[in-house]
């Protein structure tokens, strides 16, 4: 508990931390000034015009639909001037994602339930990124400067300094993420009820938004520790930010075209990012024309095939595991200098 | 006596993919029992460092069996580590966090009462300079901040690697001060040093270490007694005559600057009476004690490497402050 304590002194008053956390708010200000400056309530008529353009709207689309069906069965000519889907089933409003809502014509109206995801998303996207740079940097310059040594010689047990080290980052990690995030959503909601629309803020939507958060959290909390191993790992923070920059050019760009050209297969499997997307988003569809090579349903095989949450969520967990489990082996037999 | 640190057959290899491997200990023996200052003499590069951090731990012994405290280490090293202040090699503090916060963040991680911090500060003559940020301090300060977090614990056994590195001569006798109190009080104290005045101002019992190996031990007094080839220094108005008058009465000796060296006598008056009996009256007649410099030097095997060429009359050091780099010597 006491070192727990010290350590958490420690990270706070690491400048890059300091540096992040005012990165952090400083995106998070001019993200909201800018959303409310460029917001306004919508007035009695902005409200019944939108609403009846997106009437109008959902009226053509559901036209549409039915120009194309009756096409199809030959009630009416084939019109060149035209494009209809071969399969009118594409087109029919029913089986779309979201049907244009009075808000999409509402220009200048910030929309708390249209925008809350991307919001989050973006939180998080800042988060997973400082939580890695974080982590790195954390246990990083404790090793190059002789920290880790000196609380070593006061408490020569060097796993469990390395679990108060990375217990205290991933706690404050996520306390920070906890809270960054209430706040975040919070102040655009006030920005929604106060200068624009909240929208329809059902439990639909709610449980959604939770679910991104929550796995968004797990994705920080991941990236966290992934930073902290290989940190751990190499000895250095530019070994993380090494290992994810070889990573990312090496990997995620040159092996997804050497893949490619030998025409692997799923090869979107192969890459991190793939399950990271998987996994925030619950699940993922990925597109591999080979699927349909050779394939006896050819004119209905889409060549799509999807990888759902729990996968994706076995892979990260398995690799930050594993870069983890391998940093404590290492950190426990290798020679301090 | 009981033993605080038992080494025996230390031996470390570092690997290493541009040097290869390099032997830094090789089979180093240390006792150091409770209530002495015992110094650690070396050379740079002798093995100070790597023995020290072998016995605490930081690194791992290729063989060799060591006890701090009576507990085999590193092994159950987490026993006594309450016990146990240390610096190995000059400690880098955080240079954002003042000299007081980060003794008490030491002390929260060691569990020791914060009120300590004020203690150690004042006890190494950082008092009043506590609350200033470490990267102002200069090298010396640092180093008496590193001393006062190894001070912390109120150590029964305590263990400094050149504590005196970056200190003023002020400073160095402060330390000395420090140490010798502490060893009144019962710690018993291992100093690691490449100073050779400063081990033998302070020091009762020294250790001497060179390419990773005991070549000596025992009490200061004891180790200099053991290097003592009876010579005089004497100086008279005709030296080339003396000698041969010396050489008449089947003694030893040799013309070295202005003065003579005479060896293997055991009563200096043997040489006043033969000199005087012709007329050649001494004027100053000296017996070279060896100090531990000049042991250390022919015991490190630096002494026959030496590019200065040293003269009789400079053997002993301005006592106290002398700082004598030998890695040159050494490596040549
Ligand atoms: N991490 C290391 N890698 C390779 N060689 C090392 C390492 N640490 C020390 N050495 C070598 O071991 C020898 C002893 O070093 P050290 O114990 O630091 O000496 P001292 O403290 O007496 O000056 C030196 O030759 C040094 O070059
Ligand atoms: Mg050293």
């Amino acid at each position: 508990m006491n070192l727990v304590r010290a350590e958490l002194e420690r990270l706070s008053a690491r400048r890059f931390v300091q540096l992040m956390v005012v990165l952090l708010v400083l995106a998070f200000a001019v993200t909201a000034a800018t959303t409310l400056a460029g917001s306004h309530k919508p007035n009695a008529d902005e409200m019944s015009s939108a609403r009846a353009q997106a009437a109008e709207a959902r009226r053509d689309l559901e036209a549409t639909h039915q120009e194309c069906l009756a096409r199809q069965s030959g009630t009416l000519p084939a019109d060149t001037d035209r494009y209809f889907p071969s399969d009118c089933s594409e087109i029919d409003p029913i089986r779309q994602d979201r049907l244009p809502i009075p808000a999409d014509y509402l220009p200048g109206v910030f929309n708390f339930a249209e925008q809350a995801q991307p919001l989050l998303y973006f939180l998080i996207a800042f988060l997973v990124l400082f939580g890695f740079l974080v982590g790195a940097s954390y246990i990083g310059a404790d090793l190059t400067s002789g920290g880790v040594v000196n609380l070593l010689l006061w408490r020569p047990r060097r796993l469990t300094v390395l679990a108060a080290k990375l217990g205290t980052l991933l706690g404050a990690v996520l306390v920070l993420a906890l809270l960054a995030s209430v706040v975040y959503l919070a102040t655009f909601w006030v920005i929604g009820q106060a200068a624009g629309l909240p929208g329809r803020l059902d439990g639909d939507f709610w449980r959604s938004l939770g679910a991104v958060h929550g796995r968004g959290l797990v994705l920080v909390l991941l990236a966290s520790a992934l930073g902290f191993a290989i940190a751990t790992l190499g000895r250095h923070t530019s070994a993380a930010l090494g290992a994810l920059a070889a990573y990312a050019v090496v990997w995620e760009l040159g092996a997804r075209l050497v893949l490619e050209i030998v025409d692997a297969r799923k090869s979107d499997l192969f890459m991190l990012s793939s399950h990271i997307g998987a996994w925030l988003n619950g699940g993922a569809r990925f597109y591999d024309e080979q699927l349909c090579r050779g394939s006896t349903d050819f004119p209905y095989c889409e060549g799509f095939y999807t990888v759902t949450w729990l996968p994706a969520l076995l892979v990260l967990l398995a690799i930050t595991g594993g870069l983890t489990a391998a940093a404590f082996a290492v950190f426990r037999r290798r020679d301090l200098i | 006596m009981s033993a605080v640190i038992e080494i025996e057959g230390l031996r470390k290899t570092f690997h290493s993919l541009r040097s290869g491997r390099r032997v830094a200990v090789d089979g180093f023996d240390l006792l150091v029992e409770a209530g002495q200052v015992h110094g650690f003499l070396g050379p740079n590069g002798s093995g100070k460092t790597t023995t020290l951090r072998a016995l605490l731990g930081l690194v791992r012994a290729d063989s060799g069996r060591m006890t701090v405290l009576g507990e085999p280490s590193p092994e159950l090293l987490p026993r006594v580590a309450g016990q146990v202040g240390a610096i190995v090699e000059s400690p880098q503090f955080f240079g954002n966090f003042t000299g007081y916060r980060t003794l008490r963040l030491l002390a929260r991680a060691g569990g020791v009462p914060v009120s300590r911090v004020d203690e150690v500060l004042d006890l190494v003559g950082l008092d009043d300079r506590g609350d200033e940020r470490v990267k102002g301090y200069s090298l010396g300060m640092k180093q008496r901040l590193a001393v006062a977090s190894a001070l912390l614990k109120d150590p029964r056994l305590l263990i400094l690697d050149e504590p005196a590195n970056g200190l003023d001569p002020a400073g160095i006798r402060e330390m000395r001060d420090l140490m010798r109190s502490l060893a009144a009080n019962g710690v018993t104290v291992l100093v690691s040093s490449h100073i050779l005045g400063e081990i033998q101002l302070i020091c009762d019992h020294v250790t001497i270490i060179s390419r990773g190996r005991r070549v000596a031990t025992g009490r200061v007094d004891e180790v200099l007694a053991g290097h003592d080839r009876h010579e005089l220094l004497v100086r008279v108005a005709e030296p080339e005559r003396a000698v041969e008058l010396l050489h008449a009465a089947e003694l030893t000796a040799v013309v070295d600057g202005g003065a003579l060296v005479v060896s293997g006598v055991s009563d200096p008056t043997v040489v006043s009476r033969v000199l005087g009996e012709q007329g050649l009256w001494v004027g100053e007649l000296t017996p070279l004690r060896p100090d531990l410099e000049s042991v250390f030097l022919e015991l490190t095997g630096a002494y026959e490497h030496s590019s200065v060429p040293r003269q009789v009359g400079d053997s002993s050091l301005p006592q106290g402050e002398a700082v004598i780099d030998l890695d040159r010597g050494v490596d040549a």
